[in-house]
């Protein structure tokens, strides 16, 4: 992904607030209407382009996405097509469509804006700090706890033997649950170690 | 079960959008005046503990797999308003970063999983657990809690999906939904249950409001629920069980003829149950055929009263460790890795 590109520059408030509004003109579309449905996918694509994402990743993630999509569709296309006085069928793809649109929108905007410059700039149009700040320190402790994980994993799995069939119903909730201990009591020596250091519920980062 | 995009219709998106940011911001001012400062770290270590455990898949069957949902939990380990930030916070996280969830059905999500899954099944929690007291009480509370969690969010995500369908349509798919989350419904109860009965074991005093020691062999300490909560437990388990038995009841103005010139709904009753597991599996609603309606229905209410029975009999069963004559508490090994 080339870090210089013209979408890359922009300001990450301006592109969240941008995807935002094209994902609610994309759910705002009257059913059936192709044309208004066309031109959004044009923009699409040329925000594809220019984002400089390589659509072979943007293609698997949506096929990825597409089985729960499909089947939601299929469900609820009933009522919808006995009102918009379509076939089941039309309104399928119509779905199928505007969902895709949406989905790729929220995909390239990830693409363009790096997390952190995410998250500030959703602080910054207004997001409660206290939920700004947990979401930071969520991301922060994540791939901590994930390691975690992973590690007691091999240690289980080097200890233990592997038992065929059965649930391993115990075996896996011990697991989370001991990693719920662990997050709980690291939570505490953090609080602890913030609290040293004049943690007051404030947030100050560099950016302020 | 995350709702992506335009899946829900434009103005049920922008009501619940309204609701559940009023709804968060509710949960945010609680959480801060319980904890203070203390929230971010709190809030932000549980969401990240969710994030993880949901990445642990617990096989089901060939090919299929579950993973812990995590509301109720984190409900009862650091009280309603908290579980709902924390799957906020989770959602939020879902929704940006890996488009798990549609943006403009956030709010309807946030609703389902956060205000009826977290806040709804603290609601059922906090009277059981007062009314059977101690530990024991913890344990039941948090399972029974975890069940109706699991049915009332698919409640709430059926209502979202197809009120605006008419009401053969909602009926359909809320036999459907019922059913199937019946099943996950179960097995929620079981993963919150043993991870609950763990943290109990090691370290009752993280639980919220922990049992005190007065209270830890559910004897002493038992507690008169009071009314307020009494009630909204009630409400909660009643919604319950209208997901079930609700195919049934709204079918009454229908019916209404029927019933005029025949005898009461005694012949629908008597119609055998053609599935024979209480749990069939889940078919492609779309294509079943009208006549199937009825047997789904059945099959709903079925399930609906063997996962009701089954969840309190597990629940019964992991609770023995409290009691008296089951395993001294404490004892529990967990490897240190």
């Amino acid at each position: 992904m080339p870090p210089d590109g013209p979408l890359q520059k922009l300001d990450a408030r301006v592109k969240l607030v941008a995807a935002a509004v094209y994902v609610v003109a994309v759910v705002a579309a009257p059913l059936g209407s192709w044309r208004i449905l066309g031109l959004l996918a044009c923009v699409l694509a040329v925000l594809v382009a220019m984002s400089g994402a390589s659509p072979i990743r943007l293609f698997t993630r949506w096929l990825g996405f597409l089985a729960l999509v499909g089947f939601l569709s299929a469900v609820t296309a009933g009522g919808l097509a006995a009102r918009a006085q379509m076939s089941w069928g039309a309104v399928v793809l119509n779905l199928l469509a505007k969902n895709s649109l949406a989905f790729l929108m929220m995909l390239v905007l990830v693409e363009v804006a790096p997390w952190p410059k995410l998250m500030l700039a959703m602080r910054r149009l207004g997001m409660p700090p206290v939920l700004a700040a947990t979401i930071g320190f969520m991301d922060r402790y994540v791939n901590v706890l994930r390691d975690e994980l992973d590690r007691m994993r091999s240690a289980r799995l080097a200890r233990s033997f592997r038992r065929r069939g059965g649930l391993g119903l115990g075996t896996l909730s011990t697991l989370i649950g001991v990693l719920l201990l662990r997050a709980l009591e690291r939570e505490e020596r953090v609080h602890a170690a913030m609290t040293a250091r004049g943690w007051d519920g404030t947030i100050r980062t560099l950016e302020d | 079960m995350h709702i992506p995009d335009v899946l829900i219709e434009g103005r049920i998106a922008a009501v619940t959008t309204a609701i559940g940011a009023a709804g968060l911001a509710y949960g945010l001012r609680a959480v801060e005046r319980k904890h203070g400062p203390r929230t971010t770290s709190l809030m932000g270590m549980m969401a990240a503990f969710v994030f993880a455990a949901q990445m642990v898949n617990f096989p089901v069957g060939p090919g299929v797999s579950g993973h812990l949902l995590g509301g109720v939990l984190s409900a009862v380990v650091l009280g309603p308003w908290a579980g709902a930030v924390v799957i906020a916070a989770v959602l939020i996280v879902q929704c940006l970063l890996f488009q798990d969830g549609g943006l403009t059905a956030l709010g309807a999500n946030f609703i389902n999983m956060g205000l009826v899954g977290a806040v709804g099944g603290y609601a059922v929690y906090a009277p059981i657990r007062r009314a059977i007291g101690g530990r024991r009480g913890v344990l039941i509370g948090s399972m029974v809690a975890a069940w109706f969690s699991v049915l009332l969010a698919a409640g709430a995500f059926t209502i979202e999906l197809a009120i605006l369908g008419g009401k053969g349509e909602f009926l359909r798919i809320l036999s459907w939904m019922a059913l199937v989350h019946a099943v996950i419904g179960v097995g929620e109860a079981l993963i919150t249950g043993l991870v609950v009965r763990f943290l109990l074991l090691t370290r009752p005093d993280l639980i919220d409001d922990a049992p005190g020691d007065d209270e830890i062999d559910g004897l002493n300490g038992r507690r008169s629920p009071g009314w307020l909560s009494t009630t909204a437990a009630g409400l909660a388990i009643a919604l319950g069980v209208a997901v079930f038995v609700s195919p049934f009841a709204w079918d009454a103005p229908d019916g209404l003829e029927f019933v005029g010139g025949k005898l009461g709904f005694l012949p629908e009753d008597e119609a055998p149950p053609i599935l024979a597991a209480p749990m069939p599996e889940y078919q492609f609603p779309v294509t079943t055929p009208a006549v199937g309606v009825d047997h789904v229905k059945l099959a709903t209410a079925l399930a609906g009263l063997t996962g009701t029975l089954a969840v309190f009999g597990f629940a019964w069963l992991l609770a023995r460790v409290f009691s008296p004559e089951g395993p001294t508490p404490g004892k529990v090994e967990f490897d240190a890795a």
